[in-house]
C-alpha cells in the first residue's frame, strides 16, 4: 500500500494492529465499565441533588418555628429581616409572587418577540439578513446573565423611571423581568426556529399553491405544524426564566412582597437564595435551612416544567420524515 | 355563455348579480364575486405584507437591544479600561485604582479545573451513550434513562447546582466537621505542615518549630525544645535571657537564639497541593461545582458531534475485524473531535460567565490580594466581581462594574472565535 494512500485512510485501517482478540475483548469489557461510569455519574449528580434538597429541607422543616401549612400558605417571608428566629415568617408566596411576577414579564417579552423573530428567520429572511441576525441572537445568548443585570440597573430601570415621571422602585420587577425576556428571547427564537425548518417544504408549497399569502402560510400552516416544537421552546423558556438567578439579584431587589404590582421591588426565590448566602447567617440555622426549602419549590418548578415539555415534543411531535 | 345550464352547477348562479358564470368553473368557486374576492385578495396581501414589516421591526428589536447595551456598557466603562485595570487588586480605600487581577486570575483557574472536571466525563458519557448502544433489554432502560436525566439535568438551574456544591463539596453534609477560619479544619490530607514561628533575636527574623499538639495554639519558648532551620534540618534552639549575659554578636548564633519565654503563634505552611478533606469555600469546589452546570451541556454537544460521524466509517473499522472501542478510539473520536472542541469551547465560555454557583460556594466577598494560593483557597471570579461592583451604590465602582465587563466580553469573544474558528475549519475540510 502507498504511503499517499494511506494517510488518507482513517487510523484505524492504517494501523491494523488487532492481534490478541481475546486481550482487545478483556480491554474493551475494561472500557465499557470505564465509560459507564461516566454515564452513571450523571445520574448520581441528580441523586445528590435531589438527596441533597430533601435532607436539608428536612431539617427546616423540622424545626419548631416552621409549619408546612404556613410554608405553603404564608404571605410574610422574613427570614432574614428578623432578628430572632421566634418572629421569623417563613410562607413561600411572596417569594413566589415576586418569581412569577419577573416571569410573566419576561415571558411577555421573550415569546411574542422570540416566536416572530423565527418565523422571519425560518419563513422570510434573506440570506444576507439571516447572515447578521443570526450572529446577533447568538452573541445575546452567550451574554453572561451578570452583565444583564447590570445593564437592567443601569439603563433598562432609569428608562423606565424617566418614562413613567418616577412611578417605578429602583429595584423592580419590571427591569428584571425585561432583562430576563431579553436573556430568553434567543432560545426561543432558536428553538422554534429549529422545529419550523423541521416542517417539510411540501406543506408550504402545498399552501402557496392554494393561494395562500406568506402571512397566511406562516400563521396558519408553518405555526400550527411545529407547535410541539414550538411549545417546548415556551416551557423551556419559562423554566430558565425561573431559575434565573443574577438578573433578579442585582435589578428585582431585595424585599419580599406579595403584591400584582410590577412597579415595586419583588425578591424572587432564586433572589433570595443569593440573599441568604451573602448574609451572616451561619450553616445550621434555621434561616440557613430556609434556602433548602425555597431551593426544593424551585427545582420541583422547573423540573416539572422540563418534564412537560419533554412530554409534549414526544406525544405531539408531528414525524415529517 | 350560451351553453345549457349544467345540472351540476346549483341554481344559486342564476341568481348572482354578474350574471351566470361560466360552466367550467367548479362549483365551490361558481358562486364567488369577483370583486368581493378582489378586494378580499388585497386585504389579505396587505395583511401579508404588514405582517412581514412587523417582523422585520421585530427582528431588528435585538440587533437594536444588543448595540444599546454595547453601546452603554462602552460609555459606562471605557474611562476606567487601564493597566490599572487588569494590574491591581479591589480596593475600599482606594476605589480609584482598583482593579482585577486576582479575579482574572481566579476565573482562569476556576474554569481549567472545571474543564479539567467535566470534559472526561462528558466525552466518556456521551461515547457511552452514541458508541455503546446495549442490546440487552434492562441496559437499553439505562441507556434511555441516562439519556431522560441528562435532559433533564440541562433544565436544572444552576443555582440549584451552586446549592449542590456547596453541600456536597464545601460542607460535605458536614461529616467531617465544621471549616473555620484560621483553624486546621476537617481531615488534612497532605500539603501541609503546621508550626510555631518564634521571634529570633535577629530583628526580622523568625524561627519555625513544628507542631505537635494542633489543640494547642501558642508555645512558650521556656524549655529546651527544637526547631528548623531553612533546610528543613532539625537543631536545639539556644535561649537567652538578661540574666545569663548579653546578647551573642554572631549572626549565625543569633539566628538561632531565643529569648527566655518568647511566645509563639502557629503557622501553618501550605504547599498548592494542599489537601483536605470538606474542601471548604475554596476554587477547587466552586471549579467542580462549575463542571456540574456545564457537563449536560457538554454531553449534548458531543453526542451530536459522534452523530455526525458518517457510519461508513464506523462500517469500515469494525468490518476490518476492530472491537468497538477500536473502532471508536481510531476512527470516530478523530473524525468528531472538532465539533466536540466546539461544543466544549461554548460550554467553558458559558462557565466563565456563570456568576451564581460560584457566589453560592464561594460566597461574595471580593477583597482578596492575588489568585488562589493553593487547591483549598478562596477565588475570585470575574462575574462575582462584577456582581459585587454593580451592586454599589458609588458611581466610581458602577464604572468599574462596566469596565470590568468590558474586559469579561473580550474574554468571551476571543473564546467564541476560537470555536468558531473550529467549526469553520470542520466545515471546509469536510
Amino acid at each position: 500500500m502507498s504511503s499517499r494512500l494511506a494517510s488518507s485512510l482513517p487510523a484505524a485501517l492504517q494501523k491494523r494492529n488487532f492481534r490478541s482478540t481475546a486481550a482487545s475483548e478483556f480491554r474493551e469489557r475494561c472500557v465499557v465499565v470505564l465509560l459507564a461510569a461516566c454515564g452513571l455519574t450523571t445520574v448520581l449528580i441528580t441523586v445528590c441533588i435531589v438527596g441533597m434538597l430533601i435532607s436539608q429541607s428536612w431539617n427546616f422543616f423540622q424545626s419548631e418555628h416552621v409549619s408546612i401549612g404556613e410554608f405553603f400558605t404564608g404571605t410574610q417571608w422574613t427570614a432574614l429581616q428578623s432578628r430572632d428566629l421566634a418572629d421569623a415568617k417563613f410562607g413561600i408566596w411572596p417569594l413566589l409572587s415576586g418569581t412569577l411576577r419577573v416571569t410573566m414579564i419576561a415571558m411577555l417579552i421573550a415569546l411574542p418577540l422570540g416566536l416572530i423573530t423565527a418565523i422571519f428567520l425560518s419563513e422570510f429572511a434573506s440570506h444576507r439578513v439571516r447572515s447578521f441576525l443570526k450572529p446577533t441572537l447568538e452573541i445575546i445568548a452567550g451574554i453572561p446573565t451578570v452583565v444583564l443585570g447590570y445593564f437592567a440597573i443601569l439603563v433598562i430601570s432609569p428608562s423606565l423611571q424617566w418614562v413613567t415621571g418616577g412611578a417605578f422602585d429602583t429595584f423592580n420587577a419590571t427591569s428584571a423581568g425585561i432583562a430576563v425576556g431579553i436573556l430568553c428571547l434567543p432560545m426561543v427564537c432558536s428553538l422554534s426556529e429549529d422545529a419550523m425548518r423541521a416542517v417539510p417544504m411540501a406543506l408550504r408549497d402545498g399552501a402557496y399553491g392554494l393561494g395562500c399569502t406568506p402571512f397566511e402560510t406562516a400563521v396558519k400552516v408553518v405555526v400550527p405544524s411545529a407547535l410541539s416544537g414550538i411549545i417546548s421552546a415556551f416551557l423551556l423558556a419559562f423554566s430558565r426564566a425561573i431559575g434565573e438567578t443574577m438578573v433578579v439579584a442585582l435589578a428585582a431587589g431585595t424585599r419580599a412582597t406579595a403584591t400584582l404590582d410590577p412597579r415595586e421591588q419583588s425578591q424572587t426565590m432564586t433572589g433570595f437564595i443569593v440573599e441568604m448566602i451573602k448574609s451572616e447567617n451561619e450553616y445550621g440555622t434555621v434561616q440557613y435551612y430556609s434556602l433548602y426549602a425555597v431551593a426544593i419549590t424551585l427545582f420541583a418548578i422547573t423540573f416539572g416544567m422540563t418534564v412537560l415539555g419533554q412530554i409534549i415534543r414526544r406525544r405531539f411531535q408531528e414525524n415529517y420524515s | 355563455m350560451n351553453q345549457p345550464s349544467n345540472p351540476e352547477i346549483p341554481p344559486a348562479t342564476a341568481f348572482h348579480p354578474n350574471g351566470p358564470k361560466p360552466a367550467t368553473i367548479p362549483a365551490a368557486l361558481a358562486s364567488d364575486d369577483e370583486v368581493q374576492t378582489a378586494s378580499n385578495t388585497r386585504k389579505r396581501k396587505r395583511l401579508s405584507r404588514w405582517f412581514y414589516v412587523l417582523c422585520v421591526a421585530i427582528a431588528s428589536i435585538s440587533v437594536v437591544v444588543l448595540v444599546v447595551l454595547l453601546v452603554s456598557i462602552g460609555i459606562q466603562g471605557h474611562s476606567k479600561i487601564s493597566p490599572d485595570l487588569v494590574n491591581n487588586a479591589h480596593s475600599e480605600l482606594e476605589p480609584e485604582q482598583s482593579g482585577m487581577r486576582p479575579a482574572v486570575i481566579g476565573s482562569l483557574l476556576v474554569c481549567g479545573i472545571c474543564a479539567l472536571a467535566a470534559l472526561p466525563l462528558g466525552i466518556g458519557t456521551a461515547i457511552f451513550l452514541e458508541e455503546f448502544k446495549p442490546t440487552h433489554w434492562w441496559l437499553r432502560k439505562l441507556h434511555g434513562f441516562i439519556q431522560l436525566n441528562i435532559a433533564n439535568l440541562a433544565g436544572v438551574p444552576s443555582i440549584v447546582f451552586g446549592l449542590l456544591g456547596l453541600t456536597v463539596f464545601v460542607y460535605m453534609f458536614n461529616l467531617f466537621g465544621q471549616i473555620q477560619v484560621n483553624k486546621p479544619s476537617g481531615l488534612e490530607l497532605f500539603g501541609v505542615q503546621h508550626y510555631y514561628q518564634v521571634l529570633s533575636l535577629e530583628p526580622g527574623q523568625t524561627i519555625l518549630i513544628p507542631q505537635t499538639d494542633m489543640e494547642q495554639k501558642t508555645i512558650t519558648i521556656d524549655r529546651p525544645i527544637q526547631g528548623m532551620d531553612a533546610d528543613g534540618n532539625l537543631f536545639d534552639i539556644a535561649r537567652w535571657d538578661r540574666k545569663s549575659g548579653p546578647k551573642p554578636t554572631d549572626r549565625s548564633e543569633r539566628l538561632r537564639t531565643v529569648k527566655e519565654g518568647a511566645v509563639g503563634g502557629s503557622y501553618s505552611q501550605r504547599e498548592w497541593y494542599y489537601f483536605r478533606l470538606p474542601f471548604g469555600r475554596s476554587f477547587l469546589a466552586a471549579g467542580l461545582t462549575l463542571s456540574l452546570v456545564i457537563l449536560p451541556v457538554i454531553i449534548i454537544s458531543a453526542q451530536e458531534a459522534l452523530r455526525s460521524v458518517s457510519p461508513s466509517l464506523r462500517e469500515a473499522a469494525l468490518g476490518l475485524g476492530a472491537t468497538k472501542w477500536q473502532a471508536t478510539r481510531d476512527v470516530c473520536l478523530p473524525a468528531a473531535l472538532p465539533g466536540i472542541m466546539t461544543g466544549a469551547i461554548l460550554a467553558i465560555g458559558r462557565s466563565i460567565g456563570e456568576a451564581a454557583p460560584v457566589l453560592v460556594v464561594l460566597g461574595a466577598a471580593v477583597a482578596k490580594n492575588g489568585g488562589p494560593e493553593n487547591l483549598m483557597d478562596s477565588a475570585v471570579t470575574m462575574p462575582v466581581l462584577i456582581y459585587n461592583w454593580a451592586g454599589r451604590p458609588q458611581d466610581v465602582y458602577q464604572q468599574l462594574a462596566a469596565a470590568a465587563i468590558i474586559v469579561l466580553l473580550i474574554v468571551l469573544l476571543v473564546l467564541n472565535s476560537v470555536a468558531i474558528y473550529v467549526r469553520q475549519k470542520v466545515q471546509s475540510a469536510s
